[in-house]
């Protein structure tokens, strides 16, 4: 076991290397580039495009340029942003704490509802709810996030209110003239802007939607996996004989079945860890909740290589590290599995 | 086999109301029962914007978003109004020849400054400021982007701390607009690193507010500048968020919950979903990003000639075909369609300013189209409705009146208006055909290859802007030393390769004198010769548009400036 991790580990930078230089060429070969901004402005010349060039350092060759990012990395300098002209590990640190808490809290409440979920449906299979819970779930991965996360800012922020001062009384439904009002939920951000204080609460309400909606997409996948792996362990021999010894079904159910089918959902989540760090673009663009997603987005559009570089190395780093602990934590897990 | 469980019902009914439970504690939670807000929440204006600013540097910043941010910080010593007219921010009058500010020739400015300014950090504002400005963009390694006109700037001198006299090299047609944003000396740092400076994130400026908080992509708070001159009177507001919100479909939505006040840049096809809502009004007027055809004058097959007449475009270098192409074009049908009425049919390059150009909207006549086709040696011989050549000027015989038409992929409204093009023009015979390109590769370097730097297409579609002095625009786009050639390394915008002598020493003119009247007179000469020989067809103005809560007041678009130019005067109703 050892050996196989080291052997692995040992794969590590190689690997690394080869996608930094994909990335870097992929990057390269991109049409436009940081300076494709200024191309229509009537107030550049030629010659002004060709010195911010040199001094953004693009007029070398591309191995050229390659090379020193490859060199100022390993000292651990990640370079600047050649649109913000921000160190890039500023950029980054910034965004991957916000990504952090909304991915987070959606993977914990999707795991705490769909885990439960999976297991009663698998227990109670061809029941009415798990038909009703099964047709849900291939709504949530079916419907398109654009379109629902517009639609739950419609509902929520356009036509539900709450009335701001207590004695206007309740106010649901709202469309327009509600007086004192104001929306039921915000329909993006993070925080109140420019009240000052920790604002907890109101902090918990901008997480609502968006959260709301991650989990209602990618519950859909977890509760299948897990009803499918129920099911598995369910009509297995070992179930027949635990029922045999005579067991009560509580007995039965949770010691054997759910300590068994949870061993593929636990390399299942360490696989999706990663996306933790990475973001959900169309979330945050529709939330406008500024994380990695978008920063990667716009760093893609700008060709703004040192950010893209820093950020496919990041997520690139955290799956292969993922990875690897799927494979070790499944053999740790399941005894029948052996690297040698 | 496992036994069919039978189900309790309870046990859902408890998951259920759980559930339900949940959501609704969660949403009923009013903000205040956790936090503790202040008792009066200030008057806030949130500005709602698609893009972040990269940073606030006037002479590092390429967006029109970091202009709407910046000018709430950073005056000019002039500013623009929306009539296009010059009004002193910084200094106390506009020079003028005849009030002595501007020499006779045009190459002497003095500005008077205002003595009563402060920097929002409590540092005196004087002359010396501007003498910085100016060495920070002439700095060679400052990584300015712009620098057209200060390269111009001979010296610059202060008399004393609020006198200025600024002497130019040659004459710069659009010199009143050099100093639009002024740097702090004192707050900035070393020229050579400017890329670096603390102050492009954190501006100090002498304008209405300062900026207290930028949480990157999401807002950018303001506050009053206590600094500023018209304190405490002005600003208005108390706060104004500048909210980065990446969607315009959930910027319209964030619209109508309330959430923002303020959401700049809509289409015109937003237009019609605001029309009947009471607490939201759309702000517009026609800008002066005109729509237009682009065409090719020279052999699309040469690369970059500089002889266009002795090789014209085999079909578009009959300028017959041209007026038939502009003849067949209902310009009015695709403002009233596409654009929903919400802007105006183009007929000149300058459409708006004090240099406008007079110039009546063209015909739309298809059978004074096919007579010009017919005169011009094309009909359509073998019957699939398409013209070919028969006798033209230019092209072999045989050869189709067939044109491709080209603008950025992926714009819906560019997209929708060729396809109407495409159906006009194959009312007279003239069949279009679409091959967009990303914008990147249309717009393309010379070292690039790009084929409009290179001259290898027939009609190009896009958008272009005059600043407020036409004076970059026009020559660039029509002088024929603007043709990009191997000879001049590929410089200037002539993509059209049009030659026309007369309107080359219109231009001269008009970018050697600092006299109005007579600039006037020579566009208006250039913008005619344009619509007679027709190197461009200009389809449409493009709408400036906005949209604001009833509640704002003072909002007012300015085509010529930021639209946060007059934010000292918004207001909350």
């Amino acid at each position: 076991m050892k050996a196989y991790v080291v052997r692995r580990l040992l794969q590590v930078l190689p690997l690394l290397l080869l996608i930094s230089l994909l990335t870097f060429l992929l990057a390269d070969a991109a049409p436009g580039g940081p300076l494709a901004a200024y191309a229509e402005d009537p107030d550049l010349a030629p010659e002004d495009l060709a010195r911010l060039e040199a001094q953004l350092g693009l007029a070398e060759p591309g191995w050229q340029r390659y090379g020193y990012w490859l060199g100022r990395i390993m000292l651990g300098d990640w370079g600047h942003s050649l649109v913000t002209h921000r160190p890039v590990i500023l950029e980054i640190g910034e965004r991957l704490p916000r990504t952090l808490l909304l991915m987070g809290v959606s993977l914990v409440i999707t795991l705490a509802v769909a885990l439960p979920l999976g297991i009663l449906t698998a227990v109670h299979q061809y029941s009415l709810p798990d038909h009703l819970l099964t047709l849900a779930a291939f709504i949530g991965q079916a419907v398109p996030v654009f379109w629902l996360g517009l639609l739950l800012i419609t509902i929520f922020s356009v036509w539900l209110h709450y009335p701001v001062s207590p004695s206007q009384g309740f106010a649901w439904f709202h469309l327009w003239d509600c007086g004192d009002c104001a929306p039921l939920l915000p329909g993006g951000g993070m925080t109140p802007i420019g009240r000052g204080g920790l604002l907890l609460g109101a902090r918990l309400r901008h997480l609502l939607l968006p959260v709301g909606m991650l989990t209602f997409v990618s519950v859909g996948t977890y509760l299948r996996f897990m009803r499918g792996q129920m099911l598995e362990v369910l009509n297995s021999d070992y179930m027949r004989t635990a029922r045999a010894k005579g067991l009560p079904e509580h007995r039965v159910l949770v010691p054997h079945a759910v300590k068994n089918a949870l061993l593929p959902v636990v390399t299942v989540l360490a696989l999706d860890l990663p996306g933790l760090f990475g973001g959900a673009l169309f979330t945050e663009t529709i939330f406008s909740w500024p994380g990695m997603g978008r920063l990667f987005y716009r760093s893609a559009q700008r060709v703004d290589f040192p950010v893209l570089m820093g950020i496919v190395l990041i997520n690139a780093a955290l799956i292969i590290f993922f990875n690897l602990v799927a494979d070790v934590l499944y053999a740790y897990l399941d005894p029948r599995v052996r690297y040698s | 086999m496992m036994k069919q469980s039978t189900f309790h019902p309870s046990m859902w009914r408890v998951l259920l109301l759980t559930g339900l439970a949940l959501v609704a504690v969660a949403c009923q939670v009013p903000p205040s029962a956790l936090d503790s807000e202040p008792l009066e929440p200030p008057t806030q204006i949130v500005y709602a914007m698609y893009q972040e600013p990269e940073q606030l540097n006037p002479f590092l910043a390429s967006q029109t978003v970091a202009g709407e941010v910046r000018a709430l910080v950073v005056e000019g010593v002039l500013g623009l109004d929306p009539d296009g007219l010059n009004y002193p921010e910084l200094a106390t009058r506009v020079p003028t020849v005849e009030n002595g500010g501007v020499s006779a020739d045009g190459l002497t400015l003095k500005y008077e400054l205002r003595e009563d300014v402060l920097w929002s950090d409590g540092e005196p504002f004087t002359c010396d400021d501007l003498l910085f400005t100016f060495e920070a963009a002439v700095d060679p390694d400052s990584g300015a982007v712009r620098r057209t006109g200060w390269d111009q700037i001979e010296s610059v001198n202060c008399t004393d701390d609020f006198n200025i006299t600024i002497q130019f090299a040659e004459f710069y047609a659009p010199f009143l607009g050099l100093f639009y944003a002024i740097l702090p000396r004192h707050a900035t740092g070393d020229p050579a690193e400017m890329t670096q400076w603390p102050y492009n994130r954190q501006p100090v400026g002498t304008g209405p507010f300062q900026l207290v908080e930028w949480v990157s992509g999401d807002h950018i708070l303001l506050e009053p500048n206590p600094n500023y001159r018209n304190y405490p009177t002005q600003p208005f507001v108390d706060q104004i968020v500048v909210r980065i919100v990446p969607s315009r479909e959930v910027g319209k939505a964030l619209l109508r919950s309330g959430e923002i006040h303020i959401l700049r840049d809509l289409t015109e096809a937003d237009t019609p979903e605001f029309a009947d809502q009471e607490n939201i009004r759309l702000h517009g007027r026609p800008s002066s990003r005109t729509e237009r055809l682009l065409l090719n004058l020279a052999d699309p097959t040469l690369d970059s000639t500089d002889r266009p007449q002795e090789h014209p475009h085999p079909l578009l270098g009959d300028v017959r075909v041209r007026q038939a192409i502009e003849l067949a074009i209902d310009k009015q049908f695709i403002v009233d369609n596409l654009l929903y009425g919400a802007t105006v049919v183009a007929t000149s390059e300058i459409g708006l300013g004090w240099a406008a150009c007079d110039i009546a909207p063209s015909d739309y006549d298809p059978a004074l189209a096919k007579n010009l086709l017919t005169e011009a040696g094309f009909s359509d011989g073998d019957g699939d409705g398409i013209r070919e050549c028969a006798g033209c000027a230019h092209a072999a015989a045989g050869t189709p009146l067939r044109l491709k038409i080209q603008t950025t992929s992926g714009n819906q409204l560019r997209e929708d208006t060729q396809v109407l093009l495409a159906e006009m023009l194959a009312e007279i015979g003239v069949e279009l055909y679409i091959e967009n390109v990303p914008s990147s590769v249309l717009f393309g370097s010379w070292s690039n290859g790009a084929f409009r730097k290179h001259g290898n297409f027939d009609i190009l579609m896009y958008t272009t802007t005059d600043g407020i002095d036409p004076h970059r625009q026009m020559a660039s786009y029509f002088h024929s030393s603007s043709m990009p050639t191997a000879a001049n390394g590929g410089v200037g915008n002539n993509y059209s390769r049009w030659i026309n002598p007369v309107a080359d020493s219109a231009l001269d003119v008009a970018g050697s004198t600092p006299e109005t009247e007579l600039r006037i007179e020579a566009y208006q000469e250039v913008c005619e010769l344009i619509d007679a020989e027709l190197p461009h067809i200009y389809l449409y103005e493009r709408g400036d548009l906005h949209a604001a809560l009833t509640s704002v007041i003072g909002f007012k678009v300015n085509p010529w400036n930021n639209e946060t130019w007059n934010a000292e005067e918004w207001s909350l109703n």
